[in-house]
């Protein structure tokens, strides 16, 4: 059994000799073994400032994610993966903003805690070829109040020389949510929304340690786009997103290390913009690996945002999620191979600000600090 | 905070400019480097959707990832 990891093999070029520009998960050959992994994964937002709440508790979100995974080959030329995901939800989250005593927006938030699971179910099936490969995606996604069905092809083929790859992709996805009327009053019974999705990008090795890549999106949405559970809330029924993406890899012989650098522009037909950059570092020890990270993304706000929301516009909303802001990231991965079993812990803490933000806006009340920490193991077998 | 970002954004340009015209050509056997994991675009399938969902859940943006996925868990 060859390793690509060890020294041994980089340094010979075994199995290599038909490497693609785009490599990892999209190899034009089945996967050599059967993959059965486990990861678990704790996500945690922090409480609110007490002086930013009007109302309600401070806590919010807690979630518990699970997910399960078999990967396997099927004959000479397909792969087959099933993904399973649980998500357990419990926690509060702001219900509107209104006007403090102070004078200063402050949140209202949902009271009781709300206790919701979601499960996803996906299968993945995978065609390879000499010059490429193809994959279908099936994916149901079930919780109290959403339900969603996605499709997804993606296909990507190489150049003679396998230095350059296209790859292209479009997903459709089929979203129904019927709110839980318990908590808070909530306005509609049942609504739907269709979101179709495509991808564009190559990617272009540049020198035995150097590859680049480029990519464009556009992703369309159509249906029941506001958030039922904020009283004040009303959106488009269309939303049109564009993205332009880019990334750049480069390996340090010298320090058997790897630079990650990638960047990603996103515009859309709401009126927001934003810009992602992210940079990683992948220090490969012997078994083990240590792969740092640091993530900036800054937003401006969509043009129906405002602190407070506007109920007379025909538009409106004061989700957070929508304000003008940057949020800083950063995070570790550490992963080790024993054999045949692998595993991997990760830990990474976000924290927002208006104040961080590249573009104009007003400072939303109730954006969220997280961090989130994942432990994993995985067997592979003949 | 603005200083920074544009210095980061600054640094990468030439990176990816000197990528973009700079093409050396590689045989077959001179890609090991490019087979490390460490090359690789992701951290790993399960990561990737993971931290997918998680950021686009909480930021208004979303995709440049390829195709997209199903289901909300997003309050």
């Amino acid at each position: 059994m060859l390793r690509t990891d060890s020294r041994l093999v980089r340094s010979l070029g075994a199995t290599l000799t038909a490497l693609p520009a785009y490599q990892s998960a999209l190899a034009d050959a089945p996967p050599a073994f059967t993959e059965v992994g486990l990861r678990y994964s704790h996500y945690s937002e922090d409480s609110l400032p007490e002086e930013r709440v009007i109302f309600g508790s401070p806590s919010r979100y807690d979630i518990d994610v699970t997910q399960l995974w078999i990967e396997a080959p099927v004959g000479g030329a397909w792969s087959i993966a099933l993904d399973v995901q649980n998500d357990a939800m419990s926690g509060a989250s702001p219900w509107f903003v209104g006007l403090g005593l102070d004078g200063e927006p402050g949140v209202i938030m949902s009271g009781a805690s709300i206790e919701d699971n979601r499960v996803e179910v996906g299968v993945t099936t995978r065609y390879f070829w000499a010059d490429g490969n193809a994959g279908l995606a099936i994916s149901h996604s079930e919780e109290d109040d959403y339900e969603a069905l996605s499709f997804a092809f993606d296909v990507a083929w190489n150049s003679a020389d396998n230095s350059r790859t296209w790859t292209a992709s479009a997903s459709s996805s089929n979203d129904n949510v019927s709110p839980v009327k318990e908590r808070i009053p909530v306005f509609i019974d049942e609504e739907s929304l269709n979101t179709q999705s495509m991808y564009f990008g190559v990617s272009q090795i540049l020198s035995q340690t150097k590859i680049v890549r480029i990519g464009l999106s556009y992703t369309q949405s159509e249906g029941y786009l506001t958030d039922p559970y904020k009283f004040a809330d009303r959106r488009p029924d269309t939303h049109d997103k564009w993205t332009l993406s880019a990334g750049y890899r480069q390996f340090m012989v010298n320090m058997d290390a790897a630079l990650q650098a990638d960047y990603r522009y996103y515009h859309d037909d709401w009126g927001t913009d934003s810009h992602t950059i992210e940079i990683g570092w992948h220090q490969n020890l012997g078994k083990h690996v240590l792969a740092p990270y640091l993530r900036y993304y800054t937003q401006g706000e969509a043009d129906f945002f405002s602190p407070i929301a506007d109920r007379s516009q025909p538009f409106y909303a004061d989700d957070y999620r929508l304000s003008s802001y940057g949020a800083l990231t950063a995070g570790v991965r550490w992963t080790v191979q024993f054999g045949d079993w692998g595993i991997e812990a990760q830990a990474e803490r976000y924290r927002s600000n208006n104040d961080w933000s590249l573009f104009d806006g007003d400072a939303a009340p109730a954006l969220v600090d997280f961090w989130r920490a994942t432990v994993g193991l995985s067997w592979r077998f003949d | 905070m603005k200083t920074v970002v544009l210095n980061i954004a600054l640094f990468m340009l030439p990176l990816w400019l000197h990528g973009c015209t700079a093409i050396e050509p590689v045989s077959a056997w001179e890609r090991g480097y490019l087979a490390d994991p460490a090359m690789q675009w992701d951290r790993g399938k399960r990561e990737a959707k993971f931290a997918g969902h998680v950021y686009t859940s909480k930021e208004a943006s979303s995709g440049g990832a390829g195709a997209a996925g199903g289901g909300c868990g997003c309050n």
